[in-house]
């Protein structure tokens, strides 16, 4: 009983000198009264030796585990003996990689409980020598979640093999990055991954629309709900006034040169957006507004499959954004005060009230233009991806068909697109060729038409009499809806009815790479990407709506161009030990051009032929050629020491067509570096933190895109004249050249920390970043006395600085998982120098003249009058500063800038308002429990201003040549009658005063919108069944909008394409429609 | 091949590197530079004739856009200088020069003989200075650009004296005077001519009161072929297109095929309506484009009894404003003895650029008289009168054109006053009516006593209205013109 009560555990002193093992065993059986059991033939005892060594007061079992190693003997302690037996060595062996597949080196591979373990090779391999039993094996790499298999059966003399796959943590995920990939813990540029998959509920068109409020500093809003037009960004602010400020489009590799709406979001697998100097510099000239890498789904071994995605929804503009007019009675009635005041206070008017205004109360409601134009219409969407792959080959097949009807009447988009990605790796992985075809066809059909802005079609449905009927008696379009004293403005439901505009664009975009590993670790890569277009347009519009009664005008024009972009580089990889380099060295070359043939017809005897063969005359005609190229030479050097310490330096040189003779080539250097703190030592007692990042980088990008392809040469124009009885074309000079038009420079520093905590379920990133945008492009104002109203040249410099913050969070990981996405953005910016005079007017009016670029002063600010309520009475009016005869008791007074006692239109207007918003950002929740998965998402701005001239211009016109907001008809009438003090008196000549731009038009324009809510339930259905799994999800696309803003549309933010409208300038554009969704998807297996 | 790649120049047109080589491109770089004639005449009827006392505009209550104020502002002498309209002129004439800056200098470096040179350079001098004449009159002594402007910097310029500026246009008015031919056959092609820098030089020197110098130019005319039509209204027929009346004028070709340039001028003359055809011949609706240079009953009135010129040059359209401001047209009256129809109004329109019916909406085919030989002979009577030289054959050559019978007075100032009053019926509606006023001193007068009248006739008329000082001679200096050349661009005072 004593022997048993100690056992292994007994303790002794003892000597063992070089002898038998047998007679070892027999001593220790001695000395530790102990039993021992075992054959001694069997185990070879008498043939083993052991080496001389000295134990005192040690375990038997320590002692015995030192004389049996390496004899192949084993020991356990049974029933009261200690029973030896034969012992076998096995080994375990296998390769660590990541989800992809790619080798882990350096992974650690462990045997629980035991002190066996090593790191893995090169080649993600290991080797471990274990003796036979059943273990538990660990993996384990820094940012990868651990993984333990359990149950591992060790056999003697023979080999297990183990293979481990890591599932990244954030920070390891290979993410693409310009000219290759990189594992997100080794990035030091500022950069956000957006994964496309969560983004497919969305009924959209337009990708862009998917991204908004996914990622901090990245602006996206939609200026207009035209069918797949109208969606805009903005990275870390609008670094130009002139040039483009739309970032840089690179699908797979090759940079997109002509519209992306085209693409069908169905074929993306992710996005990777850069936005700091040394991310973008690789793209050089072209990147000054940051990148948006897209990566199109391509399929991967295992993955065979065909998945099929439907989406219908209806869309209908959210009834509560829509201005409230005078109906038809309220109208008529407004009118008829109208003229009564006339004759009550003006001496001299005598106008009688016209007779549809005498008796308002027989009109109710009248005709609701706005019911007539406007719509509930459907959206779809339908996609097919069938991905093979196989160990050397993979391919992938996407189809699409996208159709959105406008919201307004007769308008609307049809997309048919195919992408075909097929990749080959031969040769052991060394040589890699890949083609991508993706052409895509689409039918616009008036979604081009001026619809938006001044005089736009969607302008002008508030602009049509409610006492009017559309039609004639006969059942004809009545063309004019204006009743006595409107703007003799063409009936607008005849104008969308009778005018078509279709356009067919084809579009191919092909790209096919070779990637080469001649030498181990040295790459070639080349790429030869064309990006082809075509398109027709086919304009027609009856002669009841034409500006000029019955002259039927057609045009019909053709487009065809294309751009291709050849790149080679070489890479090199080596390490030495812990020193990691890769070097990359490379040439592109890009080259545009395009031609364009339009003819306009006239005379067309019926609006039945609208081809131009039955015009009967031709009244323009032109066909152009236009052109760019784009020659680079590129070199980039990453380095890090240990994956810890990371340095990059990258430089571009570009030459670009566009610019003046004297400047073709511009330089793009930047350098960045990064310190994974979390991998010293000294962070090791902080277990809870999976990884702490600080970077930092500076670089330099450019901007070569602004309108015209030779603006910086002097081309010669065509003037007409007529001499003896015949037109003669004259020719001269039609622009200024400058030779010396350089790049736009955007000098950018970025400083950015990253932060992952609790097993990755916390990750927090933070950029701060600093860039200065100098020599902006833009066309100058000169003096008009030099025959010349602009030149295209360098103005001045622009400062931007901002703060961008993101927290993913994985709040929830059990049975109901839940994610939260956060990210805001605080960016700032400041014009810092402007040329002579230091200012640049958006145009020479008062009425129109919404902002002001001016040194001192932040982008776009708005510029106009001070409001100062109305003058109350006699009094006020005669100690108030006038603005001319227009002023009077109860017409609108505004501020005396100047003090001079009178108000006039050069001194006392100032800046009265800033667009940019204090902060932006987006919120993203997403709830998943069991097969059920929801997901809400919103955007949100907040501090930004908004000028409202949508409805100061045209909708609170009191001279009665507009319908007007209902609101309106509370306006001043008399000092006893003085109305809600908004709304000014209507007293002929002195309503002009509204129309100027004045502070009362600016509003805060901050929202919060939630862009899209889905609630999705997944069939998981067994392998005996075709469809492996369905998922049937329900979305609301644009569900609320919170907004103080009175307008439409508090996205407004970028006034359509061109950035010289500036920026929060509200010109009636069309709403952004409210979507009701409903789709499946299905995988087949 | 590296530097060719990226060294692309537009191939659907010309550059200034590749162009100005050939005659003939020379010849085309000239006609360009005839073009913005049209463009400051579509501007400076505001400017020249409704300024004046000849024409006001029909009033648009309904409509205060700025569009309509600016117009009618310059009728009021309420305009300040950020009036788009009197900028457009300064801005049109000013592209005129410069397109005659870059053949002229550009000339010099060719190899052409000096008589291909002679016309190419005459007729750009001559547009020179015509359109130096045109900013000088209307707002004194300007930038004086005689350069091609290359370069930015080049486009900063401060203004010239006015003296300056009479000096260059002189010079360039004898230059093309020796290098341009008179014309050659009539009609003439409408290109400039030796008479046209003959007559151009004499109105300068009658604007600076060289009498002397004015009469020796004018009397070169009649050598080359000019003379008076047989009736008035034939100077302004299209069919009879630069006759040997025509001295200059801006041509003008109807039609809606490319390279045609109409003349929209009868539109904008006329009320505004959703339907002119009563007047026009042809479906037009001008209610965007007119209701501006409506004849004045001042104008109306001055005619002596009998004048041919009051029938040819002004009819009455009659019919009824609506609600919306609109002018329904119902018939086309003359304007001798007019009276309203029960129930209707009156209102004068322009007619002697009226030639119904016209062949498309885009405009006529009616050309815009600069000078006349008509303009010739009452200047010529002018600067002999000035110089107490008896004017009567050139003055009575006109009026009995006109049926009128000759005027025997041999007073100097009655007589003064008879040339003055026949230039304005003449010329009317031809923008010689304000400089006419202004060059003679007696614009501060006229005008206002015009406008003490006109706001007792009319509702429109704010009291801020017809205020002339001596400032108000001169148009400002175009607002953004000053802004943005701020220390070399001085406003003219009073603005």
């Amino acid at each position: 009983t004593e022997l048993a009560a100690q056992g292994v555990n007994t303790r002794l002193d003892i000597t063992i000198g070089n002898e038998d093992l047998s007679s070892v065993i027999k001593k220790l059986e001695q000395k530790a009264n102990v039993a021992f059991a075992y054959d001694e033939v069997f185990l070879k005892l008498a043939d083993k030796h052991t080496n001389a060594a000295s134990y005192q007061n040690e375990s038997l079992k320590n002692i015995l585990t030192a004389l049996l190693k390496g004899q192949e003997i084993g020991f356990k302690e049974q029933a009261g003996n200690i029973i030896l037996y034969r012992q076998f060595t096995g080994r375990i062996s296998g390769r660590i990689t990541d989800e992809s597949g790619q080798p882990l080196p350096g992974a650690s591979v462990s045997i629980v409980g035991t002190s066996f373990g090593m790191m893995t090779d090169a080649d993600g391999k290991y080797n471990i020598s274990l003796p036979e039993g059943t273990y538990t094996v660990a993996a384990s790499f820094v940012g990868y979640t651990r993984v333990e298999s359990a149950n591992v059966t060790i056999n003697g003399n023979q080999v297990t093999t183990l293979n481990i796959r890591l599932v990244a943590g954030n920070q390891l995920k290979e993410v693409t990055v310009s000219y290759g990939k990189q594992r997100i813990k080794e990035v030091t540029g500022s950069l956000t991954q957006v994964d496309a998959a969560p983004l497919q509920d969305m009924p959209v068109m337009q990708f862009a629309q998917q991204l908004q409020g996914k990622a901090a500093g990245v602006q996206i809003a939609q200026s207009s709900g035209q069918p797949g037009r109208g969606v805009e960004f903005r990275i870390r602010g609008a670094a130009s006034f002139y040039a483009s400020n739309q970032p840089l489009v690179v699908i797979d590799g090759t940079p997109v040169t002509g519209s992306i709406n085209n693409m069908n979001p169905a074929e993306i697998e992710s996005f990777s957006i850069l936005k700091d100097a040394s991310a973008t510099a690789l793209y050089g000239s072209r990147a000054a507004n940051g990148v948006i890498l897209i990566t199109t789904k391509h399929a991967k071994p295992g993955d065979a499959q065909i998945e099929f995605n439907a989406n219908y929804g209806v869309q209908k503009i959210p009834g509560e954004r829509v201005p409230k007019m005078m109906d038809a009675r309220g109208f008529a009635q407004y009118m008829n005060e109208k003229f009564a005041d006339s004759r009550q206070y003006e001496p001299g008017y005598t106008t009688a009230t016209p007779a549809d205004y005498l008796n308002p109360e027989q009109y109710g409601e009248g005709t609701n233009w706005y019911k007539l134009l406007t719509r509930t219409a459907p959206i779809q969407s339908y996609d097919i991806t069938i991905r093979s792959a196989r160990e050397k080959s993979s391919s992938t097949v996407m189809a699409g068909y996208q159709e959105q009807q406008g919201v307004l009447i007769n308008t609307g988009t049809k997309l048919f697109s195919l992408r075909i990605n097929q990749d080959l790796s031969l040769s052991n992985n060394k040589l890699k060729i890949g083609f991508n075809l993706a052409p895509s066809y689409r039918l616009d059909h008036n979604n081009r038409l001026g619809t938006d802005g001044v005089g736009g079609l969607f302008e002008r449905i508030f602009e049509a009499s409610p006492l009017k009927s559309p039609y004639n008696a006969d059942g004809s379009y009545n063309r004019d809806t204006y009743s006595p004293g409107m703007v003799a403005y063409i009936n607008p439901l005849a104008q969308f009815n009778l005018t078509n505009d279709d356009y067919k664009t084809t579009r191919i975009l092909a790209n096919g790479y070779l990637n080469y590993e001649f030498l181990t670790g040295l790459s070639i890569k080349t790429n030869v990407a064309i990006d082809k277009g075509g398109e027709t347009r086919q304009y027609f519009q009856s002669g009841v709506v034409t500006s000029t009664i019955g002259q039927a005008t057609g045009t019909n024009s053709s487009v065809d161009n294309g751009s291709y972009t050849a790149e080679a580089n070489l890479v090199y990889r080596k390490s030495f030990g812990d020193h990691n380099f890769e070097a990359l060295a490379g040439y592109s070359a890009q080259k545009y051009s395009g031609t364009n043939n339009t003819l306009t017809g006239l005379g067309y005897p019926s609006d039945d032929i609208s081809y131009l063969t039955a015009a009967t005359s031709l009244s323009a005609g032109n066909s152009t050629y236009t052109a760019y190229s784009l020659l680079s030479t590129i070199g980039r050097l990453n380095y890090n020491y240990k994956g810890k310490y990371l340095l990059q330096g990258a430089i571009r040189r570009d030459g670009s067509s566009r610019f003046g003779s004297n400047q073709s080539y511009g330089n793009f250097p930047s350098v960045s570096a990064g310190w994974v703190v979390s991998d010293e030592k000294f962070m090791d007692r902080f277990s809870f933190l999976n990884l702490m990042k600080i970077r930092a980088s500076y670089g330099v990008t450019g901007n070569n895109f602004f309108p015209g392809y030779y603006d910086a040469q002097a081309t010669i124009g065509k003037y007409y004249y007529e001499f003896g009885g015949a037109a003669v074309a004259g020719q001269t000079i039609n622009r200024l050249a400058n030779d010396d038009l350089r790049w736009e420079r955007n000098k950018q520093f970025d400083l950015g920390f990253d932060l992952s905590l609790f097993n990755n379920r916390l990750n927090f990133t933070y950029d701060y970043y600093h860039k200065i945008s100098d020599g902006l492009i833009m066309q100058r104002p000169i003096p008009k006395a030099s025959g010349f109203t602009s030149i295209l040249d360098n103005v001045g410099a622009i400062e931007l600085w901002g703060h961008e913050f993101t927290v993913n969070s994985n709040n929830l990981t059990g049975k109901l998982k839940w994610t939260t996405n956060l990210n805001v953005s605080f960016d700032r910016n400041m014009i810092k120098n402007l040329v002579s005079p230091g200012y640049i007017r958006r145009n020479n009016t008062v009425s129109s003249d919404y902002f002001r670029q001016q040194e001192g002063h932040h982008l776009g600010e708005f510029y106009g009058f001070v409001f100062l309520g109305l003058y109350k009475d006699a009094n006020d009016l005669a100690n108030s500063a006038k603005y001319g005869s227009a002023s009077d008791v109860g017409t609108i007074k505004v501020k005396d800038i100047n003090g001079d006692g009178v108000i006039d239109d050069v001194n006392d207007r100032t800046f009265i308002g800033d667009p940019t918003p204090t902060f932006t950002g987006g919120l993203t929740n997403n709830f998943v429990y069991k097969n059920w998965d929801l997901n809400i998402h919103m955007s949100f701005s907040v501090g930004g201003k908004i000028l409202n001239a949508a409805k100061w211009a045209y909708q609170t016109n009191l001279d009665g040549s507009r319908v007007m907001l209902a609101a309106a008809a509370d306006r001043w009438r008399s000092p006893e009658n003085p109305g809600s003090g908004v709304y000014p008196r209507t007293k002929t000549g002195t309503t002009a005063m509204g129309r100027q731009v004045n502070s009362q038009w600016v509003e805060d324009g901050s929202y919060l919108t939630a862009k899209n809510i889905s609630l999705g339930y997944r069939f998981n259905l067994g392998e005996k069944f075709l469809v492996r799994s369905l998922r049937v999800y329900t979305s609301v696309q644009q569900a609320f909008v919170l907004t103080k803003y009175s307008g439409m549309n508090p996205e407004i933010n970028f006034a359509g394409l061109d950035p010289t409208l500036g920026i929060g300038v509200d010109e009636n554009a069309y709403p952004i429609p409210r979507t009701f969704s409903f789709g499946a998807s299905a995988t087949f297996k | 091949c590296k530097k060719d790649f990226i060294d692309l120049t537009p191939k659907d047109s010309y550059t200034d590197a590749t162009f100005y080589k050939t005659v003939d491109q020379f010849k085309q770089a000239d006609i360009a530079a005839y073009a913005p004639l049209r463009d400051v005449l579509v501007n400076d009827y505001f400017t020249s004739e409704m300024r004046s006392d000849n024409t006001i505009y029909q009033p648009y209550p309904s409509n205060r856009g700025t569009a309509y104020l600016y117009r009618e502002s310059i009728s009021n002498f309420t305009n300040t200088s950020t009036n788009d309209y009197v900028n457009a002129v300064w801005q049109h004439c000013y592209t005129g020069i410069s397109r005659t800056n870059i053949v002229i200098e550009r000339l010099k470096t060719t190899d052409f003989d000096a008589a291909t040179k002679a016309p190419i350079d005459g007729q750009a001098k001559f547009l020179r200075a015509l359109y130096y004449f045109k900013l000088v009159r209307l707002f004194g002594g300007v930038p004086l650009f005689l350069k091609e402007v290359t370069k930015t910097e080049e486009a900063f310029l401060p203004r010239s004296a006015a003296d300056a500026v009479y000096t260059q246009i002189i010079a360039d008015a004898k230059d093309a005077i020796s290098e341009l031919s008179a014309p050659s056959k009539f009609p003439q092609t409408g290109e400039a001519t030796k008479g046209s820098a003959t007559m151009l030089l004499a109105e300068v020197y009658a604007t600076q009161k060289k009498w002397a110098d004015a009469e020796t130019q004018l009397n070169t005319l009649s050598a080359m072929g000019y003379g008076l039509n047989a009736n008035y209204a034939d100077a302004f027929t299209p069919g009879n297109k630069n006759n040997k009346e025509s001295i200059f004028d801006i041509q003008f070709l109807e039609g809606i095929v490319l390279g045609t340039t109409p003349n929209p001028l009868p539109f904008h003359f006329l009320p505004r309506s959703t339907n002119t055809s009563i007047i026009t011949g042809i479906n037009i609706n001008n209610s965007s484009t007119g209701g501006w240079n409506t004849p004045t009953q001042d104008l109306i009135n001055t005619y002596e009894p009998n004048d041919k010129r009051l029938d040819a040059s002004i009819g009455i359209v009659e019919g009824t404003y609506n609600a919306s401001d609109l002018f329904v047209y119902s018939a086309n009256k003359s304007v001798i003895g007019y009276t309203p129809a029960a129930g209707k109004m009156g209102v004068p329109y322009i007619k002697k650029y009226e030639h119904p019916p016209l062949i498309a909406v885009t405009g006529s085919s009616d050309n815009f008289p600069i000078y006349r030989y008509s303009d010739a002979l009452l200047l010529l009577a002018e600067a002999q009168n000035e110089q107490g030289k008896s004017p009567l054959t050139a003055l009575n050559t006109v009026r009995s054109r006109a049926g009128l019978p000759a005027t025997t007075t041999a007073d100097q100032a009655v007589l003064r006053d008879i040339i003055a009053h026949e230039r304005r019926v003449e010329l009317a509606f031809e923008n010689h009516r304000w400089n006419d006023l202004v060059r003679t001193g007696k614009a501060v007068n006229v005008m206002n006593a015009f406008g003490a009248v006109l706001k007792t006739q009319v509702n429109y008329l704010t009291p801020d209205t017809y205020n002339l000082t001596a400032n108000k001679l001169l148009y400002p200096i175009p607002q953004p013109e000053i802004d943005l050349n701020p220390g070399q661009m001085t406003q003219n005072p009073g603005y």
